[in-house]
């Protein structure tokens, strides 16, 4: 209804529109059968495009309706979902997507800007009309949220933050982006070399392919040959960023982050995302004699960060980022038995416990570079429906798939703490967009002893001090 | 800014299942770019 009002309206502002040079082009979110009814209702002569993907809806920044928060129908359908152990099916279209215009000038500049709130909120065709003039300035129109908003957003997160359910899961993510401003995210990363590992799938995946989109140079760190370059390739064909490559890296594997963190440390390094993981069925012993979830989440990466470190403070706004897990709550910080030779094996206490532990070495990495620009963050994504949930943790999955948040949305706080300028603060822990508490219950505060123990212990490992035991390391996948 | 740039890479189809890249459209003139919250 409000969307045939405005077409009708540019219609027959197009005359106008043509008068200034300027055409008229209409990008649609349904199917093309629908875009071809369209185009014979209007009698439009204009190109008109069909985007169900919704990529260039997500490349212009344009808000999904809050509509789909406040239904009730949202938490309803989950809870059925979740009792029929069914996924929500997906819808013709994308009832929530909310549109918007832009006026670009011949180059790429943009002259005029209007970000939908609602069903119904569009510019004025005098608006737009103006802003064809050659030396009209910009305009952005609605583009922050509105205030009332982001205090929605804030009220409804406080109040669904202490239940988790709700808060890790997808509706905690829509919660939360109510008080999200997407122009945090309207940077141009060109120039900005990324590093991400883990990136072929998941979280890393989806990190690497938002940075390409920015327009940043992307390397995918990936264990597997044939995984990273199937990656590689999707990234490029779908930003179109060509400058996108891969290093096959096993971060757990301490020679090799040596020979890797080598050459990568030959270009410059702005972002460094330390996102490879692991969550074992048994305890698996590498190389170099530590446990598996031990050398790729802690000992890897910060061996990975030592090598770069120099890069990084060379860079303008170098920035390091931790992704941990909501499970590193569960754990405090213990260095009895990190390499697990004393008790008997638990994959998700080992996987919660070196979560944790990313989380205070990003507070000691911070400390460390506190005298630089580097900003060094760690957070946790929420529950996300990811290749790793499903294969290592199949009965949580099978539960709560319905509820779980896209990699996408699970990546989003990432590439904010990657490369928006609204995120400078150090030594934080985020979860979308937001500091957060480090400690649920007061059992998991660690002692500064520990901590200092955990840096020595992992500089101890990065020098390389432990003989290397030739036991062959096990296959995994 | 970046989103015209993000922008201009991405291809998108007509009705008639032509694909358009989107930067060609402002290579040499302005445009008015209308994004619908859905057809109809």
């Amino acid at each position: 209804m409000f969307c045939r009002e405005q077409v009708a309206q540019l219609r027959d502002a197009l005359p106008e529109i043509r008068a200034r040079g300027a055409e008229l082009v209409i990008v649609g979110n349904g199917a093309p059968h629908f875009a071809a009814a369209f185009r014979e209702d209007f009698a439009l002569d204009g190109p008109l495009l069909v985007d169900p993907e919704l990529r260039a809806y997500r490349a212009a920044g344009l808000r999904r309706g809050r509509v789909e928060i406040l239904s009730p129908r949202l938490p309803l359908n989950a809870i059925r979902a979740l009792r029929s152990g069914a996924r929500q099916g997906a819808v013709q279209g994308d009832a929530w997507q909310l549109g918007g215009v832009f006026v670009i000038r011949p180059g790429g500049a943009l002259a005029f800007r209007h970000v939908s709130r609602e069903a119904g909120d569009h510019p004025a065709v005098a608006a737009v009309l103006a802003a064809l003039a050659p030396d009209a300035p910009p305009i952005d129109e609605n583009v922050a949220p509105p205030r009332a908003q982001v205090w929605l957003g804030r009220a409804l997160g406080a109040f669904v933050d202490p239940f988790i359910l709700g808060s890790f899961d997808r509706t905690g993510f829509r919660i939360h982006a109510l008080r999200f401003d997407p122009t945090d995210l309207d940077v141009d990363l060109a120039g900005r070399r990324c590093l991400v590992t883990g990136a072929n799938s998941g979280i890393g995946f989806e990190t690497a392919r938002a940075l390409a989109d920015l327009g940043a140079e992307v390397v995918l760190l990936c264990r597997n040959r044939e995984r990273g370059e199937d990656a590689v390739e999707r990234i490029r064909t779908e930003t179109g960023n060509a400058r996108v490559a891969l290093e096959v890296l096993d971060v757990s594997d301490l020679a090799a982050v040596r020979e890797v963190g080598d050459r990568l440390a030959a270009s410059p390094v702005d972002v460094l995302v330390h996102n490879a993981g692991v969550l074992p069925e048994a305890r698996i012993e590498t190389r170099d004699g530590l446990e598996l979830t031990f050398a790729t989440h802690v000992a890897g990466p910060h061996l990975l960060t030592r090598m770069l470190r120099a890069r990084l403070e060379e860079s303008p706004d170098g920035r390091v980022i931790w992704v941990s897990s909501g499970g590193m709550y569960t754990r405090r910080l213990a260095l009895d038995d990190p390499q697990w030779r004393k008790r008997a094996y638990d994959g998700v206490v080992a996987y919660a416990e070196t979560k944790r532990a990313q989380v205070v070495l990003a507070e000691l990495w911070a400390k460390e570079l506190a005298d630089t620009s580097v900003v060094v963050s760690s957070m946790h994504p929420g529950w996300a429906d990811t290749p790793s949930v499903a294969s290592s943790l199949p009965r949580f999955h099978r539960v709560t798939q319905a509820i779980l948040r896209t990699p996408a949305e699970g990546a989003d706080t990432v590439v904010w703490l990657a490369a928006s300028p609204a995120a400078r603060e150090t030594g934080r822990f985020w979860f979308d967009r937001a500091a957060r508490r480090t400690h649920l219950v007061p059992f998991t505060k660690e002692s500064p002893e520990v901590r200092r123990a955990l840096w020595r212990l992992c500089e101890k490992h990065a020098r390389g001090e432990k003989p290397r035991v030739p036991a062959a390391k096990q296959e995994r996948a | 800014m970046g989103i015209a740039k993000r922008l201009a890479s991405i291809e998108l189809s007509d009705p008639d299942g032509a694909a358009h890249r989107l930067g060609e459209y402002w290579s040499e003139r302005p445009v008015v770019l209308v994004f619908l919250r859905h057809f109809g």
